[in-house]
């Protein structure tokens, strides 16, 4: 494969990564427009459908060994303390006990970036690793974690976001967090410009991924290889951390990730249980498992971080913004992490002035972990509320200011987008919903049941980018099998992939297997997260598709004795374009062949120069609010977005829909809450830490504007995970001043909240 | 502590050494392998880990979706369970194909916990309506499809299968069920030839499980090591009428209540009000002593029959003992109930007069209440004969609001008298602050569902401005 390395850039939450990648010399070009696709874009099943209907799919939560063990942790019932002391004693006299690690005996190795240890003895919040025994059964190694005697000394602790903010906070970690500004102009004199200004402060809970799987792994030793099964969205980076920590070469880590139960961000890296788990099974030479319990996962594994935006803008007359500041602070946990969510307002809309600052805090909880579109979702929420402040006080319709303030090139360094249908999606979003003849003045009418619309735009990158590879491999009987290291947590990534070779080489897909989620037989491939995958691997699946098709048309040309221009080919068989009668087919080829199967690697190629890759869209709300109970109710979603060529119908409307709902989940539903007088986690389950059911969906529409982004990559196709949810919650909350004519400016929106907000209007 | 119990996973006889106060999903699991069968939460939150349980009564096998989280083992013996596993034959079913067309499956994790729900459903109706379907799964979370796409595959279901027939002939043949489900009967009814000990009796020191649902989520390790007495084993199981009384069995489930055609008739509205408290999984489980019982100050079950002004019949080995629900609740998780007593019946006067229920929690349902309350009321010409108003989340106890109810006996159904009576119970309340709320915000919501119950039973006298 001829390849070269390329300085390769893009954009991980606001940090522009550029690392070097290797990528193909000569690019395979994009389908045209006008091109009628046979597989790619139709609404094919999921390839792993049958498995997971009949509850055949073998989740790392499902696998076991004989022999196998079972490994629970012990967690801090305190938010800040340093262990005096562990007394180990009466937890390893059951002879079911059959390991223990604990600060006392475990590896000195750095976590979270160096401020703490694998296993530290001083524990930052409630449910910080303190040790980990292995035992015959889940039920012996929670026994014996019981009868573990630990002396701590008990710290003040600060879980209060704002008593965090004070200089007199207890200190929490050593590594400083420091603000992140972002200037553009000058901010002083684009509020003097403008004629009017509004000024509003919101705010948003922490939320957790909560994902059905809980977050698992099951390890095995082989000699020196070790074998993970991980629920993981990262197989790289499992392999990595769980190398650097055992201090064994990279390639004795085998990390195999086949189906698992959703990831949503939270999965992105590898969990402290499973090198845990890993040092047990070694300890004890058994295979261990180690499942963490619902609780766990709610403090534990990371958490859409907590915001409280301050936000002014400033606009002329006509519309045109003059002014925006955006100041941030919100909390990422008890160690270095980001609550940052300025980039809407940096991004969103044309604004020569604009100060942006994003401030993160340390309390004692569990430390963030990306979260569907982080920043993002609480960004745009906050943004797009005072977006429709503004409108209304500039008495315009909210899309007609947004309209006003479009912008058609990055306003960052006023770059071209390789494709921008906002207003495409305004148009069609609306048009759907209905927005002129439906939306009427806020608190507009009577009765005890309002209903109220609103709206919210959404940017994200969402491109891809190399590094990612795929191995494709042709066999005798025309069947193949597509390789690459990248994971399927749920989208769909196994069908989408499997449509796009079969576009290529035009066999249908059930002819071809997708094999991902195993270091010890993939190539790199992308890790499942920001909306990364199917533009990162698809292109490496098509360049190695393509491959594949000139090698066997070369072939092809060389058997039938004819000059490859002669040659056409359809369905698996090459013809002559002069000679009907001369064909070679698959088992033609393949009879010539020695080997029975032909391989080719394909790689992701460049992002295009000069270009800013985005995804855009808008979300329209309608809600019911019953103003006698303050409950809110979402009755329509309409969803339209611009996310280049659509792969696949079926999946990308699970993706929409999934998203919309996790942003209603977030605007009405979700929040982790922390009692701040002893600092203890109270939402340790799904009773508490709701979850959107089946009776909360509403009607949900979803329009694609666009046709294909040919310039962003050789299938045309950007990623759509976090585009799905980023405007919801702004839309509900928009739409919800607009039924009660009062604003709620923090989320979740609860009943409590809609009552009392009701209450005060009316004084 | 283990116990030898019988019953029919699928379709095998299974005969296991087991403690019986481990759960269902422990031995369906890691004793029998059968992985399909999902756990999400342990909690009967979730409802990944949904199985169907069939209980022979009267010559026939009554089928219901439960949590199999907190099943107990000691309430399985001698039933018949079918997890994914049992419904998967050469071919995909009904169900699971539609799952398949619509992508009503993401990252599958949770589906085998929907089919499961769905095939129950089937089992039990015979009149297939979208929204019951909908509401059949409404105890099944999806992180993944945003439900839409589930939605979409239980639209199919019901326009295919308008008239479902429950006979099992019937489903077998329409591909909904496997073909070997109508010789589990004869199977059933050996088995339980066989447990010839099976009716569980009472034994001192024994704690006594119902559903389990709440006693498996607060102490499962408790239960691992106590001696346990299965009353719903028993059958005492029954909702009786006596002239104008109702007669609750202990051991009668949420869900019987809600489906009970002859309660309906007294409360049209019974469906709604049950479906606002817990699963379908959880209602087929958990009982109305149980609910009772645990004293919540937010039961839903416990609201509702003070409302009723019900009575309870409480029995030991030496007596029984009849006195007033209201009696019942003496302060947090505190009942005036001796050590071996254990409630029989629930009892109450049918009623004459208008009855509701109002509930609020922050998810529209499968919730914990912030606060709850039910009123009833009986009126000639405009004048109260009787009140009975109850609140939850708003005391230590489910309360019953005495001086309010005193205040408007009697009393003629106007604007003022209504808000008086609110002023009155406001005095009568003290909610505290907590994960559900704040105590400004229980006492404000306290006050709008009271005005709620008014609005509904008069909606002509009185109107919302009237109330502000």
């Amino acid at each position: 494969m001829s390849t070269k390395f390329i300085k390769s850039k893009f954009w991980v939450e606001d940090i522009k990564e550029e690392m070097m990648a290797e990528v193909p010399i000569s690019v395979v070009e994009p389908w045209q427009k006008d091109k009628e696709l046979k597989y790619v874009g139709k609404p094919e099943s999921r390839k792993d459908a049958y498995d997971k209907v009949s509850g055949t799919a073998e989740y790392t939560f499902d696998k076991s060994f004989s022999q196998i063990a079972v490994a629970k942790t012990l967690r801090s019932p305190y938010p800040n303390a340093v262990i005096k002391k562990i007394d180990v004693s009466e937890a390893i006299k059951n002879k079911n006990v059959l390991g223990i690690l604990t600060p006392d005996n475990c590896k000195d190795n750095d976590w979270y970036s160096g401020t703490s240890k694998l296993l530290d003895k001083k524990v930052r919040y409630n449910g910080d690793e303190i040790a980990c025994i292995v035992a015959e059964t889940e039920q012996d190694a929670e026994e014996a974690l019981r009868l573990i005697k630990i002396e701590y000394e008990i710290l003040p602790h600060v879980t209060d976001l704002e008593k965090a903010k004070l200089d007199t906070a207890a200190k929490i970690n050593d590594h400083e967090l420091k603000p992140r500004e972002y200037n553009r102009g000058n901010l002083e004199e684009g509020l003097k410009e403008a004629d009017i200004i509004v000024e509003d402060k919101f705010s948003t809970s922490v939320a957790v991924h909560n994902p059905l799987e809980p977050h698992c792994s099951v390890v095995k030793w082989d000699g020196e290889k070790l074998l993970v099964f991980d629920s993981t969205q990262g197989i790289w980076a499992v392999r990595d951390t769980v190398a650097s920590q055992l201090g064994i070469p990279a390639s004795n880590v085998r990390v195999i990730k086949k189906y698992m139960g959703g990831g949503f961000g939270g999965k992105l890296e590898c969990g402290k249980y499973t090198v845990m788990a890993a040092l047990l099974s070694k300890k004890i030479g058994r295979p261990v498992k180690i499942v963490l319990d619902r609780k766990e996962m709610n403090q534990a594994v990371g958490n859409r971080p907590s915001s409280v935006q301050e936000l002014k803008i400033g606009a002329k007359k006509d519309g045109s913004i003059t002014a925006i500041s955006h100041n941030a602070y919100g909390t990422a946990g008890a160690f270095p992490g980001s609550a940052g969510c300025s980039w809407p307002a940096r991004s969103l809309y044309k604004c020569p002035n604009m100060k942006l600052v994003d401030t993160t805090y340390y309390i004692n909880a569990g430390k963030d972990r990306p979260f569907r579109a982080p920043g993002h979702v609480q960004g745009t929420f906050a943004f797009e509320s005072i977006i429709d402040e503004a409108a209304e006080k500039l008495g315009m319709d909210p899309i007609e200011f947004r309209v006003k303030n479009f912008t058609a090139v990055d306003p960052d360094w006023n770059g071209p987008y390789t494709s921008k249908l906002l207003r495409e999606a305004y148009i069609a979003g609306a048009d759907k919903i209905r927005w002129k003849e439906n939306r009427k003045k806020a608190g507009f009418g009577g009765g005890i049941v309002k209903t109220g619309y609103g709206m919210a735009s959404q940017i994200w990158w969402g491109g891809g980018a190399p590094p990612s590879y795929a191995i494709l491999k042709l066999n005798w009987d025309g069947s193949a099998e597509l390789v690459s290291g990248t994971q399927d947590i749920g989208t769909g990534t196994y069908t989408i992939l499997a449509q796009i070779v079969a576009e290529v080489l035009e066999i249908p897909t059930r002819k071809i297997n997708v094999v991902l989620g195993d270091t010890g037989v993939c190539p790199f491939g992308a890790m499942s997260g920001g909306s990364m995958t199917a533009p990162s691997v698809g292109p490496a699946a098509r360049d190695a598709a393509e491959k594949m098709l000139s090698k066997l048309k070369s072939a092809a040309a060389a058997i039938l004795e004819l000059s490859e221009d002669k040659l056409e080919y359809s369905e698996g068989v090459f013809s002559s374009k002069d000679d009907r009668s001369k064909t070679a087919d698959f088992s033609k080829l393949f009879g010539h062949f020695r080997e029975g199967v032909l391989v080719t690697q394909g790689a992701r190629e460049a992002n295009p120069e000069g270009y800013a890759i985005n995804t855009f869209g808008a979300q329209f709300a309608k809600v019911d609010v019953n103003t006698l109970t303050g409950k809110v109710c979402v009755k329509h979603v309409v969803a339209a977005h611009d996310i280049g060529r659509v792969l696949n119908r079926k999946t990308l409307n699970n993706q929409f829909h999934g998203g919309i709902m996790m942003g209603l989940g977030f605007a009405l539903l979700e929040e982790r809450v922390i009692d701040n007088y002893t600092g203890k986690l109270l939402t340790t389950n799904l009773l508490d830490y709701k979850l959107p059911t089946i009776i909360e969906t509403p009607e949900i529409d979803v329009i694609i504007v666009s046709e294909e982004d040919n310039k962003v990559n050789n299938i045309g196709a950007k990623g759509i995970g976090e585009p799905a949810m980023i405007p919801t919650a702004g839309a509900i909350a928009n739409a919800v001043y607009n039924a009660i004519g009062v604003r709620i400016k923090d989320l979740p929106i609860t009943p409590d909240k809609v009552l009392n907000a009701l209450a005060s209007k009316n004084n | 502590m283990q116990r030898k119990i019988s019953l029919i996973v699928n379709n095998e006889l299974v005969e296991v050494e087991v403690n019986p106060g481990s759960v269902l999903l422990d031995l369906l699991r890691d004793t029998l392998k059968l992985t399909g069968t999902k756990e999400g939460c342990r909690e009967g939150d979730c409802g990944a880990c949904t199985v169907i349980v069939g209980k022979l009564k009267n010559g026939k096998i009554k089928y219901r979706a439960i949590n199999s989280c907190l099943y107990p083992i000691g309430n399985a013996a001698g039933k018949h369970i079918l997890t994914i596993e049992g419904i998967n034959t050469d071919s995909l079913n009904k169900i699971q194909k539609l799952f398949y067309d619509e992508g009503a499956s993401q990252c599958g994790f949770c589906t085998p916990g929907f089919i499961m729900s769905l095939t129950a459903h089937l089992l039990t109706h015979n009149k297939l309506m979208y929204d019951e379907v909908v509401n059949s799964v409404a105890g099944n979370i999806c992180r993944c499809t945003g439900y839409s796409s589930i939605k979409r595959a239980i639209k199919e279901l019901t326009t295919e299968f308008v008239s479902n027939s429950y006979e099992l002939d019937d489903l077998i043949n329409k591909g909904l069920v496997p073909d070997y489900l109508p010789g589990i009967k004869e199977r059933l009814i050996s088995i339980n030839e066989l447990i010839s000990e099976r009716s569980e009796c009472l034994q001192k020191h024994h704690k006594i499980i119902g559903g389990g649902t709440d006693l498996f989520v607060q102490t499962p390790e408790e239960l691992f090591e106590h001696d346990l007495t299965f009353i719903s084993q028993n059958d005492m199981c029954e909702i009786n009428f006596k002239g104008n009384r109702c007669f609750l069995g202990s051991t009668v489930t949420f869900e019987m209540i809600k489906t009970s055609t002859e309660l309906q008739q007294y409360f049209p509205m019974m469906d709604d009000y049950f479906k606002l408290v817990a699963s379908l999984q959880i209602r087929n489980s958990a009982t109305i002593a149980g609910n009772i019982v645990n004293a919540s100050p937010i039961g839903g079950m416990s609201v509702i029959l003070l409302a009723l002004n019900a009575s309870i019949i409480i029995s030991n080995k030496e007596e029984k003992k009849v006195f007033h629900l209201k009696d019942l609740f003496l302060d947090y998780k505190k009942l005036n109930m001796e050590k071996d007593d254990i409630i029989e019946w629930i009892v109450f006067n049918l009623p004459n007069g208008k009855f509701n229920f109002e509930k609020v929690s922050k998810r529209r349902h499968l919730d914990i209440a912030s606060v709850n309350s039910a009123m009833y009321i009986d009126d000639e010409e405009g004048i109260v004969k009787t009140v009975y108003i109850s609140g939850g989340g708003v005391a230590p106890i489910p309360l019953f609001l005495k001086r309010a109810c005193e205040f408007l006996t009697g009393k003629e159904i106007n604007k003022e008298n209504i808000i008086r009576t609110i002023e009155i119970a406001e005095t009568e309340i003290s909610p505290i602050s907590d994960v559900r709320g704040s105590a400004d915000y229980k006492r404000l919501l306290f006050k709008q569902l009271l005005k709620a119950h008014f609005l509904k039973f008069y909606p002509q006298q009185i109107k919302m401005g009237d109330l502000l």
